[in-house]
């Protein structure tokens, strides 16, 4: 039995100012949110998004994120194969550091969201905390993915050289920023205390 | 035990678990947890506006000085291309992609320099005392909007494509990239001495006054 949480007392938390008001208040006293005894519709809004986010992943990683001009040539490349470009030029941590920014992060954070919202519909009322940490894990590395964007708008910037050397960007930037946008409010939109309602002592 | 008969604005309920807690009594520098799953809910300091708007001040100057001189520039075969920070956003314009321009010159410049303002309009009231009917929708705003920002990333990526391109010019290191790397510490310090716990109850607490 949940004993002293703020629902069993039928009291809202507000999520922006942490206000405690009862349940039959309808807007934040203090700033003005809408109050929830849960963030409505968690799981629908949460999947919704994840699904959109993944069906985006695919055009950012078969078409294009930037293209390059050089000497008449111009050579377009994904984000795999800016990573095994790199690889092969011998700068091995930025090509680590790009793999984990534009592939391990916000594949693992797919994953992540999708087998938390499943926890709360399907799974044991076990693993409180770790769920708990693995969601404020996905949350907070969510943000990160956006540094291929931004390596790209930099190049793009920068290399300018005219007949030379040039650097467009693709269309695949935009929709990674899609990506990273869309799972940064699946993110937010997700309960965490829903993995807890389930939860009846102290068994973790 | 009922609702009524807890005081409900000593109580907090952890975001995370929903667990209640009571952080009527923190002292200076003292931090509280969730005793359920252990998630940070707030930390007291006693000067934390002051150091909120310090940071602010220092880092909105930086910013500026951020935006007016030279970013990076590059060199390779006797040719050189110098950039500055708006030319980020402004070079994927010229490439025909105005929607990603906006959201990199969102995420880098605007959302931070509009953050930093709302800053200064809570804290310093905050600072002086003195109520004004802006305080609960600058809190509102920034507490919506801190976690759009993405200063710390841009900076990582500058890194990331510094040592790209090294292999294949020179690039030159420009003020600007060192009044942004400033810029980013002291905002990220500025956003994280705001606890929002904290800062909710000042504001609470200058609003009562008008009314008592």
């Amino acid at each position: 039995m949940n004993e002293n949480t703020g629902a069993t007392h039928r009291l809202a938390s507000c999520h922006l100012c942490y206000k405690l008001v009862p349940e039959r208040e309808h807007d934040c006293p203090r700033c003005g949110s809408v109050m929830h005894l849960r963030k409505s519709n968690s799981i629908q809004r949460t999947l919704a998004l994840l699904i959109t986010a993944s069906i985006l992943y695919i055009p950012a990683n078969i078409y294009p994120i930037m293209i390059t001009d050089q000497l008449g040539d111009s050579e377009p490349s994904t984000i795999l194969g800016g990573v095994i470009l790199l690889i092969k030029l011998g700068s091995a941590p930025i090509a680590a550091v790009i793999f984990i920014a534009s592939v391990m992060v916000p594949l693992s954070k797919l994953l992540a969201m999708f087998y938390l919202c499943w926890c709360v519909t399907h799974g044991a009322a076990k693993d409180f905390r770790q769920r708990t940490i693995m969601y404020r894990v996905a949350e907070f590395i969510g943000k990160w993915s956006m540094v291929d964007v931004f390596v790209v708008a930099i190049l793009v910037a920068l290399i300018q050289l005219e007949g030379l050397l040039m650097i467009r960007p693709g269309v695949a930037a935009l929709a990674f920023a899609g990506v990273v946008m869309v799972t940064m409010v699946a993110a937010e939109c997700f309960d965490p205390r829903l993995l807890w309602d389930k939860w009846e002592g102290n068994d973790d | 035990m009922t609702g009524s008969d807890l005081k409900i604005a000593e109580l907090v309920a952890c975001p995370s678990c929903d667990y209640l807690a009571n952080i009527s009594d923190l002292r200076d520098g003292e931090r509280a947890k969730c005793v359920r799953c252990g998630h940070f809910l707030t930390e007291y300091k006693v000067d934390a506006i002051d150091r909120v708007l310090s940071f602010s001040i220092s880092s909105l100057v930086l910013l500026i000085v951020a935006n007016s001189y030279p970013f990076l520039s590059f060199k390779s075969s006797g040719l050189e291309s110098v950039m500055t920070l708006p030319q980020t956003a402004l070079a994927l314009y010229q490439n025909g992609m105005l929607d990603l321009a906006f959201l990199v010159a969102t995420f880098i410049i605007l959302l931070p320099a509009f953050l930093l303002f709302l800053l200064l309009f809570l804290c310093i009231p905050l600072h002086f005392k003195k109520p004004v009917s802006w305080l609960t929708a600058s809190g509102y705003l920034i507490f919506i909007l801190q976690s759009w920002c993405m200063v710390d990333v841009f900076l990582i990526g500058v890194i990331v494509s510094l040592v790209k391109i090294s292999s294949m010019a020179t690039v030159v290191l420009g003020l600007s990239f060192w009044a942004y790397a400033g810029f980013t510490i002291l905002f990220t310090l500025s956003l994280s001495n705001l606890d929002r716990l904290q800062c909710w109850r000042a504001i609470d607490h200058l609003n009562s006054r008008v009314v008592g």
